[in-house]
């Protein structure tokens, strides 16, 4: 048997931020952002008028909108896990049909890993979050301990 | 070392043996060989017996179309496969193969009895010979037919074997690693494009591996390919992936690539995968998938030992193995002449090509003279002789048309080359047309559907030169179409064997061709004869001609038979190849492992297991479990030496006399919030809600357009605009999809937005006459006496000092709440009530007591009770309707005749005559048990359980006219005897009055 080798990457799961739904039907004016993935403060972009937002800022984001709006706390509906290391991208690509290369740093994105919905954020060029539901979040887990062992196999 | 193998010649290791089985015999090869190579450098050619007729077979090509040498092939228990292609499968030290298809052994086969009778077994004789008598089939013909059929066997333990997969996404997707592919990842590679090129054979290469001889750019062909293969290596952009199969091409560029990783290794690394599957998404796909070649079609061209010309000279120059010493040459193309040429350049002695062409080019005859290699042209081939391996060619004159004097040639090897047809399966694949070429006798790519080029050998052309050159362009092309600056490269060719050929259907014989065994589908058994007689029987398309014939219809998809068959079908139907048509390739190329499908989609991760924050505690605590959707719940809670049964009467009577403690976690919960959510609720909802206070709660109804139940649930009014709805644990996906829909197709004016907020709490219920006395020291911030907090209301308050909305609600009839605190904190609420309550007797209880629990109290289930076709009518929830609201969804079918009209099935209560009897659910009612059969069905049982709290069973069922029927017994037939029961129209068996709930 041939010596299996460090997999590059690390799969950390992190403390629960407060997280908020917010829907907005306008967000002209608001400090949102509108390209779908971009993030900009506390929010990030999910669709048309959809935002997550994260962090200890977003209540006063909330409290400043003027409406109509939704906001659902939904800090604890989510597992999330940082992924770090220089095979982050070969981990993802086990079960994320995106393009995760060329998506830029400080961008987000709701996409799929496996069969889970997650909610993907690049800190940096081999640093993601994601996010997932906490019922799901094992299962994806499960998937990254194996897919960490086979990268380490190096085949 | 053998005389088959050919000392330093070849690309395999001489240096490094490996030793591997074949039928429990040990044999020696070499580091590259391939299990096929490395038995013919033993001299074995029998590898198998075939599918139909049990005639033995050899090897007959080099590559994937491979349709006999066909194996299982076994690394220790649990790593067993059937069908490995001897001839893709790369020896390892080890590595155990076992011939098929045979009994008692390869070289002495009962089966061979099906050759005999061959005139029996003719095309479509399945169909003509099992139709009568009917009843037969079932109990005879099929199992016979089935056991006899079928090619290996099917593996017998799980796979102890793990399987990878992998998205990518490239610029430039290649495929096939032969001279064009080499070329057009060249091009592309070098304009900086991402470029993955992959290839299904162990080593890149293609044609360049079996043609040493060719000379580009002043280079020898394997000192350029050893170059270019190192110039794409050190390309960060470019990717070569050998030993894996392009198996399906899809919409917009989607490529699944099946990748071999371990199969050819003696110790895989520990976690390797076996294999594992790519889906590319590629924005330009070039195909260099190259061309087929196509045996000659004549009476024993399957002996062991007749074979492709060109596996002959690819086991020559690739793996250094002579396939025999006086190999006999038969084509209708040039290139089969090399073959020989490259064979009596090695130390063979061909004996003899026979050409079915009167006249080639004068070089090649001149050649073969010079190297003493008899040459007949204008000649035709009508058999072979030899039990195990081919002895003799008879050969004869064509005269006036027609096959003359036979003679007979003496020869170990028979290599055919019937010409060569373009590999378009993958293109085929993305509904690209193919355009039948006169001029070349062969389909080439079409009007495209896809950003794909196709380059080389499967657009017709045949030489190295023009294949490397097409390749440069298409690479070149394809980096250009994804906004890169690229040149195609030139390549400098020298000593190409370029050639040209005929297509021709079976040769002609001066023996009766209904007696000739002429091959055409190795794989099925198909012969020439069996296509003529297809035509006779009226087939007219090549899709009937495929079907009754079976041909092309194995796994190697007609690889090799399409072509030969296609042209002895239009010959016998008198039209032309293209209006004959040509049948449709379908993923997968090859045949692929149902590993490398289901990829990590086994065991523990064969599919999401959802779990709740209490689930822990539920598993420490003896919890049995069972799933509901894609949950695991806590089914009961058995104590030592308890059954089920027991089990849920003790849950039961424990939650009915003190308080019973329960998970409803799972329940989905949708949040709707906006100044439009009271409107948005009234429309989707059959119940009203404007009227509904902040702080109360209602039972909400939801139909389909259909007027049809599809999910219920409590929903609470948090705030004038926010409403917290729950629906089953099951239907959480789907409500909240149907009301998007609605959201954004119907009412995209409403101001109202829905959140999923199933997994933001953990919801524990109390249930039970002291459910109030254990929460009541809990809860911060809220009165929660009966007058202060009575059924039916919800706040959001402090339980156990965590934040907290809670619900007095009951799905048990007694006394109950329903405490929601975010996830996290889902356990420690659990065990703070749990610990509290041991001065109550509190009893946890799962999903079976719940279920009894409430069909005591007659309240539905949705999915269990109703089924999709249940109206509220039906089931007896008209009082969850507001009449007065102007719309909703599904009201108006709700007035449709059919929905209004008798003799709809309306659920009611069943009480067996018998108390002790438990009915079983699914069971068919029936209104005379003496009526003949088949019975006359009038409903069936829903709900059944024995009912602890009532000292007998209790049941609900669906009847038609139920409730008119209060008072009826109804019967229903089960295997052991006719059970009668008593119809009650309402099903609240307990507490009627709802006492127990208000208290």
């Amino acid at each position: 048997m041939t010596a299996t080798t460090d997999p590059g990457v690390t799969v950390t799961e992190l403390p629960p931020p407060t997280r908020i739904t917010l829907r907005v039907a306008d967000p002209t004016g608001q400090p949102l952002p509108t390209r779908i993935g971009a993030i900009e403060g506390c929010a990030l972009c999910l669709g048309p008028d959809e935002w997550l937002l994260e962090g200890d800022a977003a209540a006063d984001l909330v409290a400043g909108l003027p409406g109509p709006y939704s906001a659902v706390e939904v800090s604890d509906r989510e597992i999330t896990y940082l992924l770090e290391g220089p095979a982050v991208l070969d981990l993802l690509a086990t079960g994320c049909p995106r393009d995760l290369a060329s998506m830029p740093v400080g961008a987000g994105a709701r996409t799929v890993y496996d069969t889970a919905q997650v909610v993907l954020v690049r800190e940096a060029n081999d640093r993601f979050r994601l996010t997932v539901w906490r019922s799901f979040a094992p299962h994806v887990r499960a998937l990254f301990d194996i897919a960490m062992r086979e990268i380490a196999a190096g085949l | 070392m053998t005389s088959y193998r050919l000392q330093g010649r070849g690309r395999v290791d001489h240096g490094k043996p490996v030793n591997f089985t074949f039928d429990g015999k040990t044999y020696q090869g070499l580091a590259g060989d391939t299990l096929a190579s490395a038995l013919l450098a033993n001299g074995v050619h029998l590898m198998g017996r075939s599918f139909k007729y049990h005639r033995p077979r050899g090897v007959v090509s080099a590559g994937s179309d491979e349709p006999n040498a066909l194996m299982g092939t076994r690394r220790g228990p649990g790593r067993f496969e059937p069908n490995t292609r001897a001839t893709i499968q790369e020896i390892r030290e080890g590595l155990e193969a076992a011939s098929q298809n045979r009994w008692p052994s390869l070289a002495f086969d009962m089966g061979a009895i099906n050759d005999n009778l061959g005139s029996l077994f003719s095309a479509g004789f399945y169909y003509k010979t099992f139709m009568w008598p009917r009843a037969f089939w079932d109990r005879v013909y099929e199992p016979v037919i089935r056991n006899a059929a079928g090619l290996g066997v099917s593996p017998t333990e799980p796979d102890a074997d793990s399987y990878a997969s992998r998205f990518a996404h490239v610029d430039v997707l290649v495929v096939g690693a032969g001279p064009a592919g080499l070329a057009a990842a060249l091009a592309a590679g070098r304009s900086g494009a991402s470029v993955m090129l992959v290839d299904e054979n162990a080593e890149v290469g293609g044609t360049l591996l079996s043609e040493p001889t060719v000379v580009i750019d002043g280079q020898p062909a394997w000192d350029w390919l050893a170059a270019t293969v190192a110039e794409l290596d050190g390309l960060a952009n470019v990717q070569v992936m050998p030993r894996t199969t392009a198996i399906g091409y899809y919409h917009q560029n989607l490529v699944g690539l099946a990748q071999r990783l371990t199969d050819h290794l003696a110790a895989p690394p520990e976690g390797a995968p076996r294999e594992r599957m790519w889906k590319v998404r590629a924005k330009e796909v070039v195909l260099a998938q190259g061309a087929l070649e196509k045996p000659l079609v004549f009476d024993g061209n399957d002996r062991p030992g007749v074979m492709l010309a060109s596996a002959a000279q690819t086991y020559l120059n690739r793996y250094g193995v002579k396939v025999g010493d006086r190999p006999a040459i038969v084509t209708a193309h040039d290139s089969a002449w090399h073959a020989a040429f490259d064979l009596a350049g090695a130390g063979a002695k061909p004996v003899v090509i026979v050409d079915m062409r009167a006249s080639v080019d004068p070089a090649l005859t001149d050649r073969a003279h010079a190297l003493g290699i008899e040459a007949l042209l204008g000649r035709t081939v009508t058999g072979t002789a030899g039990r195990l391996r081919v002895t003799s060619l008879r050969v004869n004159r064509m005269e006036g048309g027609k096959a003359g004097e036979p003679r007979d040639i003496g020869c170990d090897a028979v290599l055919m080359c019937g010409g060569w047809t373009p590999c378009l399966h993958l293109f085929s694949h993305t509904q690209g047309k193919l355009a039948w070429d006169e001029a070349l006798q062969v389909y080439l790519p079409g009007r495209k559907t896809e950003a794909v080029q196709i380059a080389g050998a499967g657009r017709g052309l045949w030489s190295i030169a023009a294949s490397l050159g097409d390749g440069a362009n298409a690479g070149a092309a394809a980096a250009r179409d994804v906004g890169l600056e690229a040149e195609a490269p030139v390549f400098g060719v020298a000593a190409d064997r370029t050639g040209s050929g005929i297509t021709l259907k079976e040769l002609p014989t001066d023996r009766d061709p209904a007696k000739a065994k002429a091959f055409i589908d190795f794989q099925n058994d198909v012969t020439a004869k069996d296509i003529r007689l297809a035509v006779r029987e009226g087939m007219r398309s090549i899709e009937h001609v495929k079907r009754y014939t079976t041909n092309g219809m194995a796994t190697d998809q007609g690889k090799m038979s399409n072509i030969n068959g296609l042209m002895i079908a239009s010959d016998a139907l008198g039209k032309a190849p293209p209006q004959v048509g040509l049948t449709t390739f379908r993923p997968p190329y090859s045949p692929t492992t149902f590993g490398t499908f289901a990829g990590y989609h086994q065991d523990a991760t064969f599919e999401v297991t959802r779990k709740t924050p209490i689930d822990p505690w539920a598993e420490a605590n003896g919890a049995v479990f069972e799933p509901v959707a894609l949950w695991r719940r806590a089914w009961f809670f058995p104590k030592p030496g308890e059954d089920m049964h027991a089990a849920v009467g003790r849950e039961c009577r424990g939650a009915r006399a003190s308080v019973g403690i329960f998970d409803a976690s799972t329940l989905g919960k949708i949040e709707v919030v906006g100044p439009d959510a009271v409107t948005f609720m009234e429309r989707m909802y059959t119940n009203p809600w404007a009227k509904l206070g902040v702080g109360r709660c209602r039972y909400g109804l939801l139909l389909g357009e259909d007027g049809f139940i599809r999910d219920d649930g409590v929903i609470g009014r948090i705030a004038e605009d926010r409403f917290h709805v729950t629906t089953t644990t099951g239907g959480a996906a789907r409500v909240l999809n149907m009301m998007e829909d609605y959201l954004q197709t119907e009412w995209p004016d409403l101001k109202v937005w829905l959140t999923s907020t199933t997994e933001q709490w953990a919801v524990v219920a109390l249930q039970g006459p002291n459910a109030r006395k254990l929460l009541e020291p809990f809860v911060e911030g809220l009165d929660i006496s009966a007058e202060a907090f009575p059924h039916m209301a919800v706040a959001e308050c402090t339980v156990a000092g965590f934040p907290a909305r809670l619900f007095r609600v009951s799905f048990t009839g007694e006394l109950g709440f329903e405490v929601n605190v975010p996830a996290r904190h889902g356990r420690a609420l659990w065990e703070t009530l749990w610990q509290a309550g041991q001065q109550y007797d509190i009893c946890p209880y799962g999903t079976e007591t719940m279920h009894v629990l409430r069909a005591e109290k007659g309240y539905i289930i949705v999915g269990q009770d109703t089924d999709g076709t249940l109206t509220p009518g039906d089931a007896g929830l008209t009082w969850a309707i507001g009449k007065a609201k102007p719309d909703f969804v599904g009201k108006r079918s709700l007035t449709r005749p059919d929905m209004v009209a008798k003799g709809r099935k309306q659920l009611v209560g069943l009480l067996t005559e018998d108390p002790k009897v438990v009915l079983q659910e699914g069971a068919q009612i029936v209104a005379d048990p003496a009526q003949p059969k088949p019975m006359t069905m009038i409903g069936h049982v829903t709900s059944s359980y024995w009912s602890d709290a009532l000292g007998r069973s209790i049941a609900m069922a669906v009847v038609v006219d139920g409730r008119e029927r209060d008072g009826q017994t109804l019967h229903i037939p089960m295997p052991g005897g006719t059970i009668t029961a008593k119809v009650v129209k309402s099903t609240a068996f307990l507490d009627p009055e709802n006492r127990r709930l208000s208290a």
